[in-house]
């Protein structure tokens, strides 16, 4: 499947995750099903086609992502019965952040596998 | 498309939305009617998600089961009776907890809803439905095309 056939499904896959964590706690207002399907319709399709992202490898990770959505949303909503554009806007920011460092710790996991620190600098001299 | 901006988004949007809800007139275009079908169809998985909770997870097939013939009914519906969404959302997402929960049912000690599961839970669904539209049907007689309206989104006109 194509990834603009495929990121449907993806949506959906992720509205369930984010609706999983919320539960009974809260409903959603309608407006933010529309800002976040636009927003992440826009990301998950750019990962796709753009970095060669696949949703088969990587649902697990993205849907516990959603979750998280999830979490971050009832946090900044507090005690609204319902979660607004706003606590989703924070949310989605909280989000945005959280990725930035995980890609920030596995670009630096990744380095650290090609250059393992046992591995001397080639400059520096050993000293048997 | 402006991240920072949600409001600046959401005006757009309910430009959109509010139209339609408050003509309540079928909207023309085939390509309006699948676009509005999207956002229907994400806040159903939405109370889905909300009714099974952290009991299970989903299987990825049945999520492509749910959402292929879930998408088909809710735009077949859309298409007979026009984007009535505004009104019906209620109902709807209520029937998408029942569905979650019988599919919850089915699944029992898998841990996770795989596809037989999920159809299942459809199957149940729609005879609820039906029986519900019936029902409601003969309490309301002179409402014309009533009781298809109401089996409508899950139901769909395929069951004859």
């Amino acid at each position: 499947m194509a990834p603009a056939e495929q990121i449907d499904y993806i949506l959906n896959d992720c509205f369930l995750a984010v609706g999983q964590t919320i539960g009974t706690q809260k409903s959603l207002d309608p407006d933010v099903i529309h800002w976040w399907r636009t927003r992440y319709r826009a990301a998950f399709l750019h990962a796709m086609v753009e970095k060669g992202n696949s949703w088969e490898r990587d649902r697990q990770r993205v849907t516990a992502v959603g979750r998280f959505l999830g979490e971050r949303a009832l946090f900044h909503a507090q005690d609204r019965l319902s979660i607004d554009l706003e606590s989703a806007a924070r949310a989605s920011a909280d989000v945005d952040s959280g990725c930035r460092m995980n890609a920030i710790r596995d670009g630096v996991a990744g380095l650290r596998v090609k250059y393992p620190p046992t591995l001397a600098h080639p400059d520096t001299k050993t000293v048997n | 498309m402006n991240l920072d901006d949600p409001k600046g988004q959401l005006a757009a949007t309910l430009v959109h939305s509010s139209t339609d809800a408050a003509s309540g007139a079928h909207l023309e275009s085939t390509t309006d009617l699948e676009h509005a079908v999207d956002f229907v169809v994400d806040e159903c998985f939405f109370a889905m998600g909300q009714a099974i909770g952290m009991r299970m997870t989903v299987d990825y097939d049945a999520v492509v089961f749910m959402r292929e013939h879930y998408r088909a009914k809710f735009l077949s519906a859309m298409q007979a009776f026009g984007n009535r969404w505004a009104q019906d959302r209620q109902n709807v997402t209520s029937v998408a907890w029942m569905f979650a929960e019988r599919a919850v049912r089915y699944a029992g000690d898998r841990g996770s809803i795989d596809v037989e599961s999920a159809r299942q839970a459809a199957a149940d669904v729609q005879r609820y439905c039906k029986l519900h539209a019936r029902r409601a049907g003969k309490l309301n007689p002179d409402s014309e095309g009533g009781q298809s309206r109401i089996a409508g989104y899950w139901c769909g006109d395929d069951e004859g």
